[in-house]
């Protein structure tokens, strides 16, 4: 089911889902007896699958590949939107909350969708020979001693998480997936990784 | 990019910042107060930071925002 086309440049996502989603009392509604709960559960669907067509075309993704990854996002993020619907504290307009999940279930199928098929190398080392932005640390001095830290500071957990994700742009979600871990806990271990080689700057040497 | 660019993107921000499932709690809050022309920096801090160390977590936040704002 497409509700997506190309013009000129943009792309249409069919008509908005409603003009008074903002107003509209969506905990009630979705807590409400069937005559009222499905109703909106449908029209929660449709705004969801909405925002994941948005998220899609951001990313060049169109045509029948689009549609399934659109109609998997929508599913699985209303799953998660009913599991934490007591959780909505109205700090934010009801579809902002609603729509994060579907950006989010998007832009992880997009990712993967993207990288599918192809290798994650995973170096425990800054490669000699890799080409930019690995020999680009041996540019400056500055640069050279992150090198050397990443060599000298990091664990090995650490150096593989480092180089894919900070100098080889592999994806924080593909690789979640490839190491059967979580984007959260890969951020840690890289945000961790960064303070070991922010130390080892700021003493100025590298050991 | 320039060597002053690689240097950020390898050390990323230098301040505190939040996790990334605290990021992925408090976007929309982010995004409304952005949106309103509140200050979300003054409201939750340590979420700019997180934004510029975190590429995916950016990406979600500027398509959040984008479609937050068509309303």
């Amino acid at each position: 089911m497409s509700q997506t086309c190309q013009m000129a440049g943009s792309t249409y996502l069919g008509p908005a889902v409603s003009g008074t989603n903002d107003q509209r009392d969506w905990i009630s509604d979705l807590h409400g007896p069937s005559g009222q709960r499905e109703p909106a559960l449908a029209d929660l669907h449709a705004l969801l699958l909405r925002g994941a067509h948005f998220e899609l075309a951001r990313r060049g993704l169109s045509g029948r590949d689009a549609d399934d990854l659109a109609d998997q996002a929508a599913d699985d993020a209303l799953l998660a939107i009913l599991a934490k619907l007591d959780t909505f504290e109205g700090r934010s307009r009801f579809t902002t909350w609603a729509y994060k999940f579907v950006l989010l279930e998007a832009g992880v199928k997009a990712r993967r969708r993207a990288w599918h098929g192809r290798e994650v190398v995973l170096a425990d080392d800054v490669h000699a020979t890799a080409g930019d932005p690995h020999d680009r640390l041996e540019t400056s001095e500055t640069l050279r001693l992150v090198r050397d830290a990443v060599r000298t500071r990091l664990t090995d957990h650490q150096r593989v998480v480092f180089v894919a994700l900070a100098l080889d742009g592999v994806p924080i979600d593909v690789l979640a997936e490839r190491l059967s871990t979580t984007r959260g806990a890969l951020y840690k271990t890289l945000h961790d990784a960064r303070h070991k080689l922010r130390a080892a700057l700021s003493e100025g040497s590298p050991t | 990019m320039t060597d002053h660019d690689l240097l950020a993107r390898l050390l990323g921000p230098e301040g505190p910042e939040v996790s990334c499932d605290a990021c992925f709690e408090l976007l929309d809050q982010y995004v409304d107060l952005e949106l309103a022309g509140d200050d979300p920096d003054a409201r939750l801090p340590g979420m700019r930071a997180h934004l510029e160390g975190c590429p995916a977590c950016r990406e979600d936040h500027e398509s959040l925002r984008e479609i937050a704002a068509q309303g």
